[in-house]
Parts: structure tokens; C-alpha cells; sequence
């Protein structure tokens, strides 16, 4: 049962002490090897006779950018490098357990900061696009009677976000760890390629995904 | 105690029913669709991902339910 807590790597000693958790320490390693990446990989790109890895790279991000605007449609193109970055963001940090990290994402104030983003997105998205006023006047649609409804799916789209990213990451971790007390050797391989590197990228991607609908939904 | 506790966090689990039988019928249907029209299976594929994802989403609060009762309430 330990392994289920979120522990605190270090304290920041001003106002009193500020706990600062593994996520946000594994966070940070994460944030340290993209950016490197980023910087590393985006260096000496050339027009003419590209190299090797400029053409996969250029492979890579075009493919990306493909997927995520398929999913977000022509007029939220401004939302597609955000909706990238977390991508990209949850896709390494659910993969992380590999390299024996605990994932950032199985700490559930990570996956509510992500919701949070999200569903901020998601209404400004609505405001910019239809203005203050439709925007309010979208809560009453179809019929008036639905605008509880409508409010309270402000809390819900958030709260089935977090939830869902959290208990699958968790769920995975659990069960990864069940497996390494029974049988240590070779059995976890092909768990592991299951649960770590599939379920991990599935759920990054379910997550893009929705959020992207979402904003297509309130942009329409 | 400990005995109720864990015989709530196992019914809980119980959500994992729906979930199973939601995303067989999906996947099912899927096999038939691309069956019929072998050459919309991307589509099929992407929102076949989508239902999976939402049905799946009641099993997981099923078991986030599960550890919030034992973590909670012990």
C-alpha cells in the first residue's frame, strides 16, 4: 500500500514550509528532457538537403500536428500547439514508469491541474468565438430548462477528465506492482508493454482527444 | 470493520461489469462495420477509440470509488 502514496521529495523552508511532491520533481525531469530535446533536435535544421533526423522529425511533428488537427477541425487551428504540448506531455509522463520513476500522472492534483487547463480552454475557446453574450445565451440551449444542466457540465467535463486519466494511470501502476511481488522475473515484460507504453499513449491521446472535442463543440 | 470495508470496495468493482459488456458490444460492432466497408476502418478506428474511452470511464470510477472507501474510511 505504500506505493499508492504521493509522497514529499523535499520542503521548501519559507512561509512556514512548502511540500514539494515526487510528481512535481518527476514533472520537472520531464519538462528538462523535452526542452533539451526541443532545443537539441531543432538545431541545424536546414531548407536544402535536410538530414536524417530533420526528415523524422519533421515526420513526427507533421504527424502530430496532422492528428490534433483532424480532431480539432479548421477553426481551432490557434489551439493545436497547446493541445500538442499536452499531448506530447502526458504521452511522456505516462511512459515514464519505465525508467523506474513513479508516473506524475498517478498523483491526482497533477491530472486536476490538466482538467483545470482544459476546461478553461474549453469556455474561453466558447467566449472568443461567440462572444460574452451568446456565450451566456448558449447555456440556455436547446430549451431553458436545460441550463442547470448545462452549468453543472462545466464541473463534470473537468471532473470525468481527471478522474479518468488518474484511475487509469493508477489502475496500471497497481497492477504493475501486483505483478512484480508474484513474479519478479520475465513475466512483468509483456505486462509491461501493455500497461506502461499502450494504455499509457492510449490515455494521453483519450485525453487530447476530448479536449479537443470539447472546444470543437463550443467554438460550433 | 476491515471485513465491510472491503466487501463495499469490492462491490464497487462492480461498475467493471458494464464497462466490459459496453465496450464488447462496441468492439463487435467495429468488426462489422470493417467488415462491410473494409475502407472507412480509420474512422471506424478513431471513434471506436472514443467509445471505448467513455465506456471504459465507468469501470475507473468504479475503482477510484473502491480506493477512496478503503484509503478513506480504514
Amino acid at each position: 500500500m505504500e506505493e499508492l502514496n504521493c509522497e514529499t521529495a523535499f520542503t521548501i523552508p519559507i512561509f512556514g514550509g512548502i511540500d514539494v511532491g515526487e510528481s512535481v520533481v518527476v514533472s520537472w525531469i520531464i519538462m528538462a528532457v523535452l526542452v533539451l530535446l526541443s532545443i537539441v533536435l531543432t538545431r541545424n535544421l536546414k531548407v536544402e538537403n535536410p538530414g536524417k533526423g530533420q526528415l523524422l522529425l519533421e515526420m513526427a511533428v507533421g504527424g502530430l500536428h496532422g492528428m490534433v488537427n483532424g480532431m480539432v477541425g479548421e477553426k481551432g487551428k490557434r489551439y493545436v500547439p497547446y493541445l500538442m504540448t499536452v499531448l506530447v506531455y502526458i504521452g511522456f509522463a505516462n511512459v515514464i514508469g519505465l525508467f523506474g520513476f513513479k508516473p506524475p500522472t498517478k498523483d491526482l492534483t497533477v491530472t486536476i491541474a490538466l482538467a483545470g487547463m482544459s476546461i478553461v480552454l474549453i469556455e474561453f475557446a466558447g467566449i472568443r468565438e461567440k462572444g460574452t453574450k451568446k456565450w451566456l445565451k448558449s447555456f440556455a440551449e436547446p430549451v431553458a430548462i436545460m441550463t442547470p444542466f448545462n452549468i453543472l457540465e462545466i464541473l463534470i467535463k473537468p471532473l470525468s477528465l481527471c478522474m479518468r486519466l488518474f484511475g487509469n494511470v493508477l489502475g496500471a501502476f497497481v497492477i504493475m506492482e501486483l505483478i512484480k511481488i508474484m513474479v519478479p522475473i520475465a513475466l512483468p515484460v509483456p505486462f509491461s508493454l501493455y500497461f506502461d507504453i499502450f494504455d499509457g499513449l492510449i490515455q494521453a491521446y483519450v485525453f487530447v482527444f476530448l479536449t479537443s472535442l470539447f472546444i470543437k463543440e463550443a467554438i460550433e | 470493520m476491515s471485513t465491510l470495508l472491503a466487501i463495499g470496495a469490492g462491490i464497487a468493482v462492480f461498475t467493471g461489469v458494464g464497462a466490459g459488456i459496453g465496450i464488447g458490444v462496441a468492439t463487435s460492432k467495429a468488426a462489422e462495420a470493417i467488415a462491410r466497408q473494409p475502407e472507412a476502418e480509420s474512422k471506424i478506428m478513431k471513434i471506436l477509440m472514443l467509445g471505448c474511452a467513455l465506456a471504459e470511464a465507468t469501470a475507473i470510477y468504479g475503482f477510484v470509488i473502491a480506493l477512496l472507501i478503503i484509503i478513506f474510511l480504514k
